[in-house]
């Protein structure tokens, strides 16, 4: 998957999660929940979404790699390599 | 046969806990002793009608833009619009002490804040102060018991006040006596006067019905009419259950909704829990003649009363304590489709040994039933004026009745009042979420279930 497959299906996952979500302000070096208002709750959707769509296991001490949508990217790139 | 996960209990927060887990991984069992869903919110059938059990109004209602108001995280949780639910929000409520003051609440804040301004100016600025402390504390931090009554009197400095804002907190989700955890008076306090109460346009049946269509279009599997006998544990590791009738199914996780000491039961185990009072309750339903005019308080969807010299909730020492209660007409929210029937229910504290006591005498329980419907007719009738020549139907239950529908020990709706609230027992792989958790009603036990699937259960597998 490319840079930008991924950074779409983490969008995508989001909006699944919130339709309101706004994405244009969006900055993508910036923790996701503060600017997308979602809590713990919400970000756990992210983790079981990928999980789901593409059995990827994510342990709990790599959550905080989700922290922002370069992170995002950055951590998801080589788990989705193939996919 | 083996699943990934078990819940015990079709109560809400079971529901809840099952429906979050089934979104992402369907392989769920559902195990409800009952042949119906619901738990205390659910429903019979008499008289040609569908009645609705333990709801009064759900509590935490949130409008659509409040992201992260309770309501819309957990419809979110679940993946349920909220124009599923079509919601009624409450005309206003009471809190009533006879002969002595009465405060008037709605969904929207300032009036009950107006109604303290105006009936205790001296306490106004202390309730202010309170209300900053309220909106400062963290409700789910584990600490010990912190008497929210005494807090509140060091704010208010008037008992009166302390106890009327208690009244309706403690009638919607205390299991202790007298007081309240600090922590759970926060969040009763921001889920019935900041937040408020509202209902679904149809009937629990119809709520319940969502739940399970969702569910089962995840995949998720639920058995009615399916006790559990025994849970199995080796050391700190559960492996599985085996059924009423002896089958044994086994599972990575188990998600336990039926109380703490009940589940401690089923392990075998004495749960080591410190045995306390455990508050029963009676309510009544009043059908009465969609035409019935009531005189006074007739467009208040709840009215929490006390008529004693002083405010208790605690064990009665006879059957019923008819001195304080909650007189709850669910006809009474915004835009409801009009209905061919109209209700007044009642509810009040009760003692489930003297009500189990005289059990085995059919006769005389009957008795005891028609003569707690008697009382409760007369002092709902104090306050709404006269109804009774217009009842169509009517119907008692006892903490007996509760008991036996529910499996809730000693019928107590609010269940042990030691809480668990991080649903950790003890075991690696065994949780317990619902009325012994900690959050109540019907946002707050569904709350519970999600909570702890995904604290505990969904980050591990």
């Amino acid at each position: 998957m490319t840079r930008d497959a991924i950074k779409n299906l983490i969008l995508e996952i989001i909006e699944d999660i919130d339709e309101d979500a706004d994405f244009d302000t969006l900055q993508s070096d910036k923790p996701l929940r503060d600017q997308l208002d979602l809590d713990s709750m919400d970000f756990l959707d992210i983790v079981m979404e990928l999980r789901k769509r593409h059995k990827l296991q994510i342990p709990e001490e790599d959550y905080p790699e989700l922290a922002t949508l370069d992170s995002c990217v950055n951590y998801l790139e080589p788990l989705l390599a193939d996919a | 046969m083996h699943v990934p996960l078990i819940i015990i209990g079709g109560g809400l927060s079971g529901l809840a806990a099952a429906l979050r887990f089934a979104r992402f991984i369907p392989d769920v069992l559902l195990l409800e002793q009952h042949s119906r869903v619901g738990g205390l919110n659910s429903y019979y059938y008499r008289n040609n009608r569908l009645f609705e059990t333990g709801l009064h109004a759900i509590t935490n209602y949130a409008s659509p833009n409040e992201k992260n108001a309770p309501l819309n995280r957990l419809l979110r949780q679940l993946k349920i619009k909220r124009k599923e639910l079509e919601l009624h929000q409450q005309n206003k409520s009471e809190i009533r002490f006879i002969n002595k003051q009465s405060l008037s609440f709605s969904n929207d804040f300032s009036l009950l804040d107006s109604e303290i301004k105006t009936k205790f100016p001296s306490s106004h600025k202390g309730f202010r102060k309170l209300l900053l402390l309220i909106n400062s504390y963290d409700p789910f931090k584990p600490v010990p018991f912190i008497s929210a009554k005494i807090i509140i009197e060091e704010h208010l400095q008037n008992p009166l006040l302390t106890d009327m804002l208690l009244c309706p907190l403690m009638y919607y989700g205390s299991s202790i006596e007298n007081d309240m955890d600090l922590g759970q008076f926060v969040i009763m306090f921001k889920a019935i006067f900041e937040e408020g109460m509202f209902r679904p346009g149809g009937t629990i049946k119809d709520f319940l019905d969502l739940l399970l269509h969702h569910y089962h279009s995840y995949g998720g599997v639920i058995r009615t009419k399916t006790g559990v006998k025994q849970i199995i544990s080796t050391g700190k590791k559960v492996s599985g259950v085996i059924l009423e009738n002896g089958d044994e199914i086994s599972c990575d996780y188990l998600l336990s909704t039926i109380g703490s000491e009940e589940t401690f039961t089923l392990l075998g185990k004495d749960s080591g829990i410190k045995q306390m009072i455990r508050l029963g309750f009676v309510e009544t339903i009043f059908e009465v003649d969609p035409v019935t005019k009531l005189s006074s308080g007739h467009d208040n969807t709840i009215i929490f009363y006390n008529n004693g010299s002083e405010f208790r909730y605690q064990q009665p020492e006879q059957l019923v304590d008819f001195n304080s209660g909650v007189i709850c007409m669910p006809q009474n929210f915004q835009d409801l489709p009009a209905c061919p029937y109209k209700e007044v229910r009642t509810t009040h504290l009760a003692n489930y040994e003297y009500w189990a006591r005289g059990a085995s005498n059919r006769s005389a329980y009957i008795k005891a039933k028609d003569n707690t419907a008697g009382s409760s007719l007369s002092v709902a009738e104090k306050i709404l004026g006269n109804f009774a020549e217009n009842i169509v139907y009517r119907d008692t239950f006892t903490p007996l009745t509760i008991k036996r529908f529910t499996a809730k020990k000693k019928g107590a709706i609010y269940g042990n009042p030691i809480k668990i609230k991080d649903g950790d027992i003890g075991y690696d792989n065994l949780f317990l979420a619902g009325t012994d958790q900690g959050f109540l009603g019907i946002i707050g036990s569904m709350m519970s279930g999600v909570s702890i699937i995904n604290q505990h259960i969904l980050p591990r597998l």
